[in-house]
C-alpha cells in the first residue's frame, strides 16, 4: 500500500524534472526517515532545555548581585556575538576532547548532547534578554504588594515576576524558538545524523540535491509553522485583560 | 527672521554637541570591560615576546596568524557582498510588498516566509550544490567559485529580512503623515521620497546593522561547503599542528576573532537604538 503510494509520487514528480527514486530504496528511505526523527528529537530536547537555561540566566541577570550579573552579562555578550558553529566546535572539538582525555575514552557525552547543549545555551541567552525585559516591565507597585504579603525573593520571582514576564516576552520567545528549530541544522557539521546530514549522505550517492533540499525546506517549514501555531495558541490562552502588548 | 535665528542657534548648538558625542563614544570604549580584557591580554603576550619564553602553541599561532587573517578577510568579503546584494534585493521586495496590488503583495509575502523560515545552512547547501561550477557567457566559460555561491546563499535570507525591516519601518510612520501630505497636494511618490523615506532610513539602521552582524556570523557556515574561510583555516591549522594545547588555543582564538569583529557592531547598534529612542 505505502509502496504503491510512494511509486505514484515518484511517477508524479518525474515529469516535473524531480527524481525522487531514492524513496523506493529501503535503505535510503530508512536513513532519511531516521534523519527526520533525529531532527525532531533535537528540537524536542533543545526547546525545554533552552527555556530552562533562559529562565536561570534571566533570574541571575535580574538578581542585582554583581558577582552573578557581571559574569552572566559577559557570557550573554560572548554568546550573542559569536557564530553558533564556532561555539559548537569549541564545545565538541575542544571541551569534548579534553573530557575524553581525562576519562580515557569513556566519554558519556554524545555529539547529540553537545548539539542540544550548545544550541540551547545559545538561544537561552536570547530568551533571557526577552524575559529580563519582561521582568523589568513588572510594575513596582505589584512587587511592593507582593513584599507586603511577605513573599520571599524567590517566591516573588517564581509567582509574580515570571508569570507576568512570560506573557510579556512570549512573542519574542516564540521567535527565538523558531530560530532554534532552524539552528538544529548545524548538527550535520559534527555528523549527528539529522535530516541535513542524512540528505548529504544520500545526495553524494545520487545526483538529487534539489529534490532533497526541497524536502528539507518543507520539513523545516512544517516544524517552524508548528512552533508558531503553538506559540499563538499559548498567547491567546495566557492573555490577561489589561496586561501585555 | 525668527526662523533664521532658531536655525543659527540650532547650528551653533550642534557643533559642540557632535564633538562631545564623539568624546562620549571614546570614553565608552575606554570603559568597556572587553576593551580592558584585551589590554590585559596584551601585557603577558608582550612579556612572552620580550623574554623569549613563548610556549610552542603560541609560537605556532603566530606562524598561522597571516593565514587566519586571510581567512577572516574571506569572511568579511562574503558578508559585505551578501549584505549589499541582500539589501538591494530586499528593498525591491519590500517596496513591492507595499504595493496596492494584492497578488504582488501575496507573492512577496511568500518570498519572505520561505527565506526567513529556511535554515541558512540549508540555503547555503542549496546554492552551492544546485548552481553549476562554471557558467557559459557568450563565448567564454566563466568560473562560478564556491564563495560567490555562499554569498548568494546568504543574500537570500538577508533580502527577506531587509524586506521585513523596510516594510516595518514604512508602516511605523503614522498614517496621518500620509494624509497630511496628501492634503498639501503631494503625489504618492513625492510623499514617499520627501516625507516617509528620510524617517524610515533612520529607523532601519539599527535592525539593518543587527542583520549585518548576524550575516557575518553565518559566514562561518561557508567552511562546511569547502570555502577557505577563517573556520576552515583554523581546522586545517589544528589538524596540521596536532597538539592538544594548540587545538584549544586556535579554537578559542577563532571565537575571539569573531567576537572582536561583531561586538563593536552590536555596541554601535545599541548606541544608535538608544539615541533613536530619545527622539
Amino acid at each position: 500500500m505505502t509502496h504503491s503510494l510512494l511509486e505514484g509520487w515518484v511517477a508524479f514528480a518525474r515529469p516535473l524534472g524531480l527524481n525522487y527514486a531514492f524513496v523506493l530504496d529501503a535503505g535510503e528511505r530508512a536513513a532519511f526517515v531516521h534523519g527526520l526523527w533525529v531532527t525532531l528529537q533535537l528540537c524536542a530536547a533543545s526547546i525545554p532545555v533552552s527555556l530552562l537555561f533562559g529562565v536561570l540566566i534571566a533570574a541571575g541577570l535580574t538578581s542585582g548581585r554583581a558577582w552573578l550579573t557581571r559574569p552572566l552579562a559577559a557570557f550573554v555578550e560572548l554568546t550573542r556575538n559569536t557564530p553558533t558553529l564556532v561555539q559548537l566546535y569549541c564545545a565538541f572539538l575542544v571541551l569534548n576532547m579534553l573530557i575524553s582525555q581525562k576519562l580515557e575514552g569513556g566519554n558519556p557525552i554524545t555529539p547529540f548532547m553537545w548539539v542540544v547543549l550548545v544550541v540551547s545555551l545559545h538561544k537561552a541567552v536570547f530568551h533571557a534578554e526577552a524575559l529580563r525585559a519582561g521582568i523589568e516591565a513588572v510594575p513596582g507597585v505589584t512587587l511592593e504588594a507582593a513584599r507586603s504579603l511577605a513573599f520571599s525573593r524567590v517566591e516573588i520571582l517564581w509567582r509574580v515576576q515570571l508569570p507576568l514576564a512570560l506573557r510579556f516576552a512570549l512573542p519574542a520567545l516564540v521567535n527565538n524558538l523558531v530560530d532554534l528549530v532552524k539552528m538544529t541544522a548545524i548538527a550535520s557539521a559534527i555528523a549527528v545524523g539529522d535530516v541535513t546530514y542524512e540528505s548529504i549522505m544520500i545526495w553524494s550517492q545520487r545526483d538529487n540535491v534539489l529534490e532533497l533540499l526541497l524536502l528539507i525546506l518543507l520539513y523545516f517549514g512544517l516544524l517552524t509553522w508548528l512552533v508558531s501555531v503553538a506559540g499563538r495558541w499559548l498567547e491567546s490562552r495566557l492573555r490577561m485583560p489589561g496586561y501585555g502588548q | 527672521m525668527a526662523n533664521d535665528t532658531t536655525l543659527k542657534l540650532g547650528r551653533a548648538g550642534q557643533a559642540p554637541g557632535a564633538r562631545t558625542r564623539v568624546r562620549g563614544v571614546l570614553r565608552g570604549v575606554w570603559r568597556d570591560p572587553w576593551f580592558i580584557v584585551l589590554l590585559l591580554l596584551a601585557v603577558p603576550a608582550l612579556y612572552l615576546r620580550v623574554s623569549g619564553t613563548t610556549p610552542v602553541a603560541v609560537e605556532r599561532l603566530w606562524y598561522w596568524w597571516p593565514a587566519l587573517m586571510r581567512g577572516l578577510g574571506m569572511n568579511v568579503q562574503i558578508s559585505l557582498l551578501a549584505m549589499a546584494m541582500g539589501t538591494l534585493l530586499g528593498l525591491v521586495v519590500g517596496a513591492i510588498s507595499l504595493s496596492p496590488l494584492a497578488p504582488l503583495r501575496a507573492s512577496t509575502r511568500a518570498y519572505v516566509l520561505v527565506f526567513r523560515n529556511a535554515p541558512i545552512l540549508v540555503l547555503v547547501y542549496f546554492t552551492t550544490y544546485v548552481f553549476p561550477f562554471e557558467v557559459p557567457v557568450a563565448h567564454w566559460v566563466l568560473p562560478f567559485p564556491d564563495w560567490i555561491k555562499v554569498v548568494i546563499g546568504l543574500a537570500l535570507p538577508a533580502s527577506a529580512n531587509v524586506a521585513e525591516i523596510f516594510r516595518g519601518a514604512v508602516q511605523s510612520i503614522p498614517a496621518a503623515q500620509w494624509e497630511a501630505a496628501h492634503s498639501l497636494g503631494f503625489a504618492r511618490t513625492q510623499i514617499f521620497r520627501t516625507v516617509i523615506l528620510p524617517q524610515c532610513l533612520r529607523r532601519m539602521l539599527p535592525p539593518w546593522m543587527n542583520l549585518y552582524a548576524s550575516i557575518t556570523m553565518s559566514t562561518a557556515l561557508a567552511s562546511l561547503v569547502g570555502v577557505h574561510d577563517l573556520v576552515d583555516t583554523a581546522t586545517v591549522a589544528s589538524n596540521t599542528v596536532a597538539r592538544t594545547d594548540f587545538t584549544i588555543l586556535i579554537y578559542f582564538t577563532l571565537l575571539a576573532l569573531f567576537f572582536a569583529y561583531c561586538y563593536p557592531i552590536s555596541r554601535l547598534t545599541r548606541y544608535l537604538e538608544r539615541r533613536h529612542a530619545r527622539h
